[in-house]
């Protein structure tokens, strides 16, 4: 990859983390459905308040008594008696009385350090390379969500991405999946503890990234493993592509609440470690016709990854009757909880690699299929104090590296023989202090460590492409610091500022590891204005 | 003779001064329900009544939305709602040392809440900033809410001169004098 592509690349890297932002959301729909403010649900939109989660909890809509809090009644489609009917008739159900659409914007403008155009120095002198502004105004993302509930505990969600960028139609399908709250009471289980949601969703993370807050993600949420390039084979054999923030096409079963008490979730989802959907497919029969919207395969193995999430909350209020109840109750008012929360993640899946090569016999041409199994294991802790929270995470990463093996005197592998494994770890820390309702600074510490970053970085420009979006990491370890604060101009409108401290990064000339100017951060300042309605 | 004519002059008189009359007109200018209410009258007070009006949060809404009460009454808050509230005030009157929180308390109970200072109250859910309700403490016992077309009627006012405020959320109090006998007449036209 010439410079000039590194530099774009670290352009779109910049933009990819600001529109990222991304994906966070308020809900409007619900503010008219039930005729209350943002707040009702959310401390600095989108992050929720205790209310909130127990509200996402119940299936969009309230813990208890729902239907006398709605200001817009649902349209019925069935009378309720018809339930006495069931299975002759149709079970009866209703759709919310107002379309449930929101609709979000959101712009930013950044400011680049003069480091910026580091990677030029790798091209000869006089070469025209690629330019990053000092400063840029830049559109972000226009995007429509909706969800609320369909009765029966059958919850809803839909969001799409309109546009990204400025352009039209290069969004895409956020999350869309159907809820069913709280099957397990058909099974005699006890209340909310099994729930059973279907499409494409956000795995059961400890901290959203799909509706985080902050400006930029989290790093740590963003890393794939690839492994450094083996020099006995011209490319690295781990390549997984799988990032825990992607969405998720399977099915989830869940328990518990996220606003005290166990909470528990085990999805298996499509595997997807090449990064894109296949597309050699021409012969192969889709279940799905055009007149469902879809042909796709979104695979690219036979084997489903398997997820699970295991968390307790503690609240800790002195009040043992308030710690059940889904606000505590302090002096001046319903609040958040004092609570620790401790969990636990892990992933498991089989990174498919195929390549052509040879049968043992070292003549009949064949594909070799490699499948190397990983993991995604950490924990996680959220603690929270009347306006202090403080949370983070860890997360280690491994992958089985299986490398072809070529027998002397063919010019192809016959099969695999295990290699060092491609592992990473890293997380983050992040401390969000609310000094007026209005008013939110956040500190974030990400950490992300991954050796063969490090290791692709000295080829980088030479052959291969970087393999981190941090292009040229200049140690193993790459630490960002990021402070912001962000303002609630009304509940729906948002101003936020984040300065982000990057990890060092060091440019070689092409080929070799001499350094072509001293180690140097990018550092970014962006501010964003984002409003929902 | 001369007795019984003195007599019943002094039960003409006494009937006379005695007689209630009534206040009425319309409050215009401004859109929905609004308080009218007779002012302070220089050396007279008036007992706190014993009728304790209940407002109360069902819906994430206050109800009613405005209360009309006698300076001296307890108003009972109650909470008819599966959900936490919290009741307070800024100030009373526009005087803010005497705002209050009356806190939180669960589905079905009631708190009272004793207004011994005249002025709008206007009551707050610091959980739900979109719900708003008042309680108007008038100084006199002589108050009324309009109904939706700004017509309102204050009944039993004795013959005499008064000041009659109007008072509506978000407009500017107006007042004016009125003569009471029988029945006056007092429009009011706000702005805010």
């Amino acid at each position: 990859m010439d410079t000039r592509h590194r530099v774009s690349l670290l352009f779109a890297f910049i933009l990819t983390v600001v529109l990222l932002t991304g994906s966070s959301y308020a809900i409007p729909a619900f503010s008219r459905q039930y005729g209350t403010s943002c707040s009702t649900c959310h401390v600095d939109f989108p992050k929720l308040n205790d209310f909130g989660k127990a509200f996402k909890d119940a299936g969009f809509k309230f813990p208890k008594d729902d239907e006398t809090f709605i200001k817009v009644p649902p349209v019925m489609l069935g009378a309720p008696a018809q339930k006495e009917l069931w299975p002759h008739t149709i079970f009866p159900g209703v759709i919310p009385g107002l379309p449930p659409i929101s609709l979000r914007f959101n712009q930013f403008f950044q400011v680049t350090s003069n480091n910026r155009n580091n990677f030029n120095a790798q091209l000869p002198a006089g070469t025209v390379g690629s330019f990053i502004p000092r400063t840029d105004f830049q559109p972000g993302l226009f995007s429509i969500f909706t969800g609320g509930n369909f009765g029966s505990d059958i919850a809803f969600w839909v969001d799409d991405d309109i546009s990204v960028s400025g352009a039209n139609a290069n969004g895409g399908l956020g999350d869309a999946y159907l809820r069913f709250v709280n099957v397990g009471r058909f099974l005699k289980m006890p209340t909310d503890s099994l729930t059973l949601k279907v499409g494409q969703f956000e795995l059961d993370l400890p901290f959203t990234q799909a509706r985080g807050y902050d400006i930029s993600p989290y790093d740590i949420y963003t890393q794939a493993n690839i492994g450094a390039v083996n020099p006995a084979y011209p490319q690295q054999f781990v390549s997984n592509s799988f990032t825990l923030a992607g969405p998720g096409r399977g099915v989830e079963l869940s328990g518990g609440h996220h606003y005290g008490g166990y909470r528990y979730a085990i999805a298996i989802v499509d595997q997807n470690t090449s990064g894109s959907p296949p597309t050699n497919y021409p012969n192969v029969p889709s279940g799905t016709g055009g007149n469902s919207g879809g042909v796709g395969f979104f695979s690219d193995s036979n084997f489903k990854d398997l997820y699970g999430r295991l968390a307790y909350r503690f609240n800790l209020e002195r009040d043992p009757a308030s710690r059940h109840e889904v606000q505590a109750a302090g002096a001046t008012g319903p609040r958040d909880h004092t609570y620790l929360t401790l969990g636990t993640y892990y992933l498991y899946g089989r990174s498919v690699q195929r390549t052509s090569g040879f049968l043992p016999n070292g003549t009949t041409a064949t594909v070799l299929t490699a499948r190397e199994p990983f993991y995604r294991l950490g924990g996680d802790f959220d603690f929270n104090y009347r306006s202090l929270d403080i949370y983070g995470l860890y997360m280690y990463g491994h992958d089985n590296d299986v490398l072809p093996f070529i027998p002397a005197g063919l010019t192809g592998p016959t099969g695999f023989i295990s290699g060092n494994p491609a592992t990473f770890s890293g997380g983050f820390i992040q401390a969000d202090y609310l000094v007026y309702p209005w008013m939110m600074t956040i500190l974030r510490w990400d950490r992300v460590g991954s050796t063969a970053d490090q290791l692709n970085g000295f080829l980088a420009g030479s052959s291969g492409a970087p393999s981190t979006p941090f292009f040229s990491p200049f140690s193993s370890v790459r630490n960002r610091f990021t402070p912001g604060v962000q303002f609630l101009i009304h509940a729906n409108i948002k101003a936020s500022f984040e300065y982000q401290v990057r990890p060092k990064q060091v440019v070689y000339a092409p080929g070799t590891t001499v350094q072509l100017v001293s180690p140097f951060r990018t550092n970014t300042a962006t501010a964003a204005l984002e409003f929902v309605y | 003779m001369k007795r019984s004519l003195v007599l019943a002059v002094l039960v003409m008189t006494a009937f006379v001064t005695s007689q209630a009359g009534t206040i009425s007109g319309k409050v215009s200018g401004v859109a929905g329900e609004s308080a009218v209410y007779v002012d302070t009258i220089q050396g007279k007070t008036f007992p706190a009544p014993s009728q304790q009006p209940v407002i109360d949060q069902k819906g994430l809404m206050f109800a009613p939305h405005i209360v009309v009460v006698q300076q001296g009454t307890t108003v009972e808050f109650l909470n008819s709602d599966s959900v936490a509230h919290n009741v307070f005030w800024i100030s009373i009157g526009g005087n803010k040392k005497l705002g209050h929180n009356l806190g939180t308390w669960p589905k079905g109970e009631k708190r009272p809440f004793k207004f011994d200072n005249p002025g709008a109250v206007p009551l707050l859910c610091n959980v739900h900033p979109e719900m708003s309700g008042y309680v108007v403490v008038a100084p006199t016992p002589y108050s009324a809410l309009t109904d939706k077309s700004g017509e309102y009627k204050i009944e039993n006012v004795p013959d005499g001169s008064y000041t009659v405020t109007a008072w509506h959320e978000g407009a500017k109090n107006q007042s004016k004098p009125v003569t009471v006998a029988g029945d006056s007449k007092a429009d009011f036209t706000l702005s805010k």
